[in-house]
């Protein structure tokens, strides 16, 4: 191979740096959960050295009902958040756009309240108001206080990704007849798609990690998965919480490949 | 058009407000008792304790006696007791397990209601000495606060708090954590009331784990460090203490300090019923199935921590009683956590200088 020139060896230099950075990047991200993963397989109930491998934490998680009930409690108030807050934070972040109307720099500036606020004022001044009004804690007002803060940040998002669209697309389909509704869900909304699929996804995770307002709002009957496993803390986590949230990564990575490998499907099959 | 219905729907939102203020008063905390009890039995009982605190064997026991069905949740801090207590707790839950050092707060706040002790007739196995605030709360387990260390590695002999700032225990200490558990001890140290509120005294009692901070490896999981050979020294409860001698067997080489003057920390869980509690006559009689001493005595075969109840421990196994954790000879020379009402701002402003690191 003839010897690079000067430039091309800064070149490779450069490149190859890039490269162990990004590594080094992605290792300060992923080792920890590697080595969570690699726990879950610890034969030690406190789980605080390794000492030997074992599969029996996947057996006893499928019967430790306490911790499967809270993960689905957990997905269920996630999904419903998550719903709750895309369809109003859509509505909001299409209405900011389009109108002006009295009170619409207060409205825009109050938003930011839920995400500035430290989340425990927010948990227990929801909390207090719950009490005084009587309701009982449960999932309703865990559904509350979870949209109380998603619904800002999905407005946040979905606001952020059509401030730069036109009006012309809907313009144009009202003009060849389509009513509002159907300009809103044939144009408007697989146009702003992109933006709403983040927010939604943007919500489900701030309600699935959320431990402060759970940890408030909960009823005496159930909690979320977090609140769980924090309550874990005092006694030692075993290693059956790192078996679940093991599945729950590969659960995840399985989608995410799933997802990839349909899209790659579609694009190869349209482009015969 | 549009204005109108602007109009309307900021009214409809200011309604549920308005209405806010009238319903609110029915939950004002009274101390008093409950004065209508349920015609018919309570089937169901909320309680809001630590993890790993109770016998699922003893819940379901309980479950079975009485028909009816307990809903455990749980905390992970004191704090979460207190702000569920304060906040109006009595609607969601029938008893809440807190500490000692609240107690006074709690009772002139009136967000804990009194006890009827007659329908409680086993709370007399209660050693009095371990009973504050008798008529507001049931003491579950306790739970001393002292020094253990490894006999074979640790450099010095500790007989006493002012040991624990020797410069040859650097790096070797692993502690629990919180104010009111580490100022108490620098307190002592110095030689003034553990529960003081002078503020010069804090700021001495500052200066004094500084020194310790030197010397600490680690705030927390004290027992697993004991264990690991990451210190040599641990301040801990002696429940976590009893654990680590447990988990090294024969190779245990650890030891409770011998202190010849110093009072450790005594600190205890309660039960309280929160005012305006549901199902108080189930929570009575819970009260009473816990304090029953061979009911205590079995709990304590899963969870060796100590209690307070003499007849449970008279009633409870050969290991539990011969647990070398609570092998010590100044079992006397005890202090309680008490309210210091305002001081705890100044405690939480040195602890907040301490973890900084100033």
């Amino acid at each position: 191979m003839a010897k690079l020139s000067k430039v091309q060896r800064h070149k490779r230099t450069a490149a190859i740096l890039g490269e162990v950075y990004a590594i080094l990047i992605y290792a300060v991200l992923y080792i920890p959960i590697v080595v969570m993963m690699v726990f879950s397989f610890n034969d030690q109930r406190y789980n605080y050295y390794w000492n030997g491998f074992t599969t029996q934490w996947y057996g006893k998680l499928f019967h430790n009902s306490a911790l499967i009930g809270s993960l689905w409690y957990s997905l269920i108030i996630a999904v419903l958040a998550t719903v709750i807050s895309v369809v109003i934070g859509t509505l909001g972040a299409l209405g900011l756009k389009k109108y002006e109307f009295h009170g619409k720099k207060l409205v825009n500036n109050m938003l930011y309240v839920p995400i500035i606020v430290p989340e425990i004022v927010l948990a227990v001044a929801l909390l207090i108001i719950f009490m005084n009004l009587g309701l009982s804690l449960g999932m309703g007002s865990i559904l509350i206080g979870h949209c109380t803060f998603c619904i800002p940040y999905a407005v946040v998002t979905i606001k952020g990704r059509i401030s730069g669209d036109g009006d012309t697309l809907e313009e144009a389909s009202m003009d060849l007849g389509a009513n509002r509704i159907q300009t809103f869900f044939r144009v408007t909304l697989p146009s702003i798609m992109p933006g709403v699929m983040s927010a939604a996804f943007l919500s489900f995770t701030l309600s699935v990690d959320d431990v402060v307002m759970s940890n408030m709002l909960a009823g005496a009957k159930n909690s979320t998965l977090p609140v769980l496993i924090l309550s874990m803390n005092k006694s030692g986590i075993t290693p059956d919480v790192n078996a679940l949230t093991t599945i729950m990564i590969l659960v995840i990575v399985a989608g995410m490949l799933l997802s990839n490998g349909v899209k790659a499907l579609v694009k190869r099959r349209s482009a015969v | 058009m549009k204005r109108f219905l602007a109009l309307t729907l900021s009214l409809a939102l200011a309604l549920p407000l308005a209405a806010c203020g009238g319903s609110g008063n029915d939950s004002t905390p009274a101390g008093g008792n409950a004065t209508d009890v349920p015609a018919e039995a309570s089937t169901e009982l909320n309680i809001y304790m630590w993890q790993q605190y109770i016998s699922d064997a003893l819940i379901a026991d309980f479950e079975s006696q009485n028909n009816c069905k307990i809903n455990l949740s749980y905390m992970s801090d004191n704090a979460d007791a207190i702000t569920k207590l304060t906040a109006g707790g009595g609607q969601e839950y029938d008893l809440i397990m807190t500490c000692d050092a609240y107690m006074d707060s709690l009772v002139a706040g009136g967000y804990v209601q009194k006890l009827n002790l007659d329908n409680i007739p086993n709370s007399s196995n209660i050693n009095e000495a371990y009973w504050t605030a008798k008529d507001y709360c049931v003491p579950y387990l306790m739970n001393y606060i002292y020094v253990v260390y490894n006999t074979e590695t640790c450099p010095i002999e500790i007989t006493c708090y002012n040991d624990l700032i020797d410069p040859a225990l650097k790096g070797q200490i692993s502690t629990i954590d919180g104010a009111r558990n580490l100022f108490p001890i620098a307190l002592v140290a110095l030689g003034y009331d553990p529960n003081s509120t002078n503020e010069q005294e804090i700021a001495a009692a500052y200066e004094w784990l500084t020194k310790y901070n030197d010397n600490v490896v680690a705030y927390g999981a004290a027992e697993q460090n004991l264990t690991n050979g990451t210190a040599c020294v641990a301040l801990t409860y002696d429940g976590n203490a009893s654990w680590a001698m447990s988990e090294l067997g024969d190779k245990n080489t650890l030891k409770v300090a011998d202190f010849e003057s110093d009072p450790v920390q005594l600190g205890f869980d309660l039960y309280v019923i929160p005012t305006g509690a549901k199902h108080v006559d189930l929570a009575e009689k819970f009260l009473n199935y816990i304090t029953d001493p061979q009911v205590m005595a079995k709990n304590l075969e899963e969870f060796p921590y100590s209690c307070p109840n003499d007849d449970a421990v008279a009633a409870a196994s050969e290991s539990y009683r011969n647990d070398p954790a609570r092998d010590f000879s100044y079992k006397e020379n005890v202090f309680f956590q008490k309210d210091v009402g305002d001081a705890l701002t100044i405690y939480n402003d040195y602890y907040q200088k301490l973890k900084v690191g100033e």
